[in-house]
């Protein structure tokens, strides 16, 4: 406990800043941050807006449009479809069109703080599960560029078929491609493994049916 | 000895080696963490109240653990009703509040509990310059007094609870379960990054920032090309409200460091996890060490102290970010960091067992 007291001591003592600063956060920015979850047959997207102090005054307009002081879960839903709106996604060349399915809304007063951030989900399914092989995801988020800062992570694949081999992004992190492997599910290697064993099997029974020729005589046929 | 001996022999010896190599797998004894916790628990509880105890004494649930965040009071927070859980130091008695302290302080190290209150004086600082010209209905407050104490269920040698220290830029959430005493997630920034008590300087986050430095500055040209980046990183990947997520890792491997890059990473992540107490600390070193090959040391930005830069290590039991906010020549006086366990986040394996 001395240190408790020790610390609890000097907190009575004058404490003089170094800095004239005091923004406690991102003002003008108008923060994107992404994640993105890979399956064999769909995408997930986690985005979360938080739009600085500075800013917070245009985004809320953009969210409250009836300007009643509140976000309604259709004003929430609306912004939502608006971001979403501005991403591009594709896997292996091929668009995958992202469907919102969650949003989550702050106060208005946090928005105003610039503390408040606007939370997403979206889902892109593919047209079929990818097969097994190399494949590749692009992303590129479009909404408001003007005045944003980008982050963008794939997450851990949850199906361990999928590995994750590169991400590159630009210096933004506006978009990124995500380099990945699938490999064969457990039916088409259980299936290759029960193909190598009858094969070995087959083998084994071919040595033993064959009647073994005595090696001399062979070789003396062959003079 | 007779033949029909020798397998219920062998089965004894077998159970005994069972039993043995059970025990060897669980962390070293933290019973004595556990008790001085719980001691203080009890005693810092009796101080209160009815009212007050009914406000720093919670469930534990899924929902109450994950109500932390490293913004400054004054705001309804998106995760709960309530901005934070407990009772805070501003609405204590002097008495209270050295229960309360003396509390945070048995479940922390020393230096741990230093960098904290020097993170709590650091806001202190913040309130001291900001109240002057601050709006009259502005909501938010900073200082010493906005820090709340939250016991999460009923303290127990036995079962689990959890204490939470936080406010502006510091969350400390310790989840003890019985033998294990679980620091992650805990969120720790500060702003400004130095200050000055009775003409010494305090740089709460300083050791972290400088040893980062110092670290990517011993890295060879090509761990260096490994370990940057690229691209910019303005704010922490998994801050608070990401709870359970886990990002693919990026940047140098350290199975590729020399003995003597190791043993800087370790005492880089050190900053961190020495922030419990000593012998839970050092229970948690071993097992990072112990994964060390498999881990990434991530960087972005500035290569030179003194200006701003993101950093990351990552390994299979460990997530350590360290994120400047401020922007342009100024970005190195406002941190947030983050420390997450991926596989223990509130003491998930106690509860899993």
């Amino acid at each position: 406990m001395n240190a408790v007291k020790r610390v609890t001591a000097g907190g009575i003592l004058l404490l003089l800043p170094m800095t004239a600063s005091l923004s406690a956060h991102r003002l003008d920015e108008y923060l994107q941050a992404a994640r993105l979850s890979l399956a064999r047959d769909q995408i997930t997207l986690e985005l979360d807006v938080t739009p600085g102090a500075n800013i917070a005054g245009r985004a809320v307009a953009l969210v409250d449009r009836n300007a009643d002081g509140r976000i309604s879960p259709l004003e929430a839903e609306a912004y939502g479809r608006l971001v979403v709106g501005g991403i591009h996604l594709d896997v292996d060349g091929r668009d995958v069109p992202l469907a919102l399915s969650h949003v989550e809304a702050p106060s208005i007063p946090e928005m105003n703080d610039g503390l408040g951030s606007v939370r997403m989900v979206a889902v892109g399914s593919l047209r079929e599960p990818v097969s097994a092989g190399h494949h590749q995801v692009y992303f590129r988020n479009d909404h408001r560029p003007e005045s944003a800062a980008y982050l963008v992570n794939a997450l851990v694949p949850a199906n361990r078929e999928i590995a994750i081999v590169g991400q590159r992004r630009d210096g933004q992190q506006r978009e990124i491609r995500i380099d990945y492997i699938v490999r064969p599910g457990w039916p088409v290697r259980v299936a290759w493994i029960v193909l190598g064993l009858s094969g070995l099997l087959g083998l084994v029974l071919v040595r033993r049916v064959t009647p073994a020729r005595p090696r001399a005589r062979q070789a003396h046929a062959r003079l | 000895m007779r033949n029909r001996h020798i397998i219920p022999l062998l089965l004894v010896l077998l159970g005994l080696v069972g039993v043995a190599a059970s025990t060897a797998r669980r962390p070293p004894v933290q019973a004595g963490a556990t008790t001085r916790a719980v001691t203080a628990a009890k005693a810092f509880l009796a101080t209160l109240d009815d009212a007050k105890r009914a406000k720093a004494n919670l469930e534990l649930n899924v929902k109450t653990r994950t109500i932390w965040s490293n913004l400054p009071t004054g705001t309804t927070l998106q995760s709960g009703a309530t901005e934070r859980n407990g009772l805070k130091l501003g609405d204590m008695t002097p008495d209270q509040v050295k229960a309360a302290l003396a509390l945070v302080g048995s479940t922390l190290s020393q230096a741990g509990f230093r960098k904290a209150m020097a993170i709590v004086d650091a806001d202190q600082v913040l309130e001291t310059n900001s109240a002057p010209t601050r709006a009259p209905a502005a909501r938010i407050r900073f200082g010493r007094a906005e820090y709340y104490v939250a016991i999460l269920g009923s303290p127990s040698e036995t079962e689990p609870w959890m204490l939470q220290f936080g406010g502006h830029h510091l969350a400390i959430n310790v989840t003890l379960a019985g033998r294990q005493n679980v620091l992650t997630p805990t969120h720790t920034g500060t702003q400004p990054a130095s200050y000055t008590v009775d003409g010494r300087i305090v740089r709460p986050l300083g050791g972290e920032n400088d040893k980062a430095f110092a670290l990517l500055n011993a890295l060879s040209a090509e761990q260096q090309k490994q370990a940057i980046l690229g691209y910019d990183v303005r704010n922490l990947v998994l801050g608070p409200g990401t709870d359970g997520k886990v990002i693919q890792p990026e940047g140098v491997r350290a199975s590729g460091f020399s003995p003597a890059q190791r043993t800087m990473l370790v005492d880089l992540a050190r900053e961190w996890v020495g922030i419990v107490s000593d012998e839970t600390a050092a229970a948690k070193m071993k097992e990072i060490e112990a994964n060390l090959s498999d881990t990434y040391f991530a960087w972005a930005g500035a290569t030179t102290n003194g200006k701003g830069a993101y950093f990351r290590i990552q390994g299979p039991t460990v997530l350590i970010e360290y994120a400047p906010q401020g922007q342009g020549d100024n970005n190195v006086d406002h941190i947030h960091t983050i420390y997450r366990d991926p596989t223990n986040d509130y003491a998930a394996k106690a509860a899993a067992r």
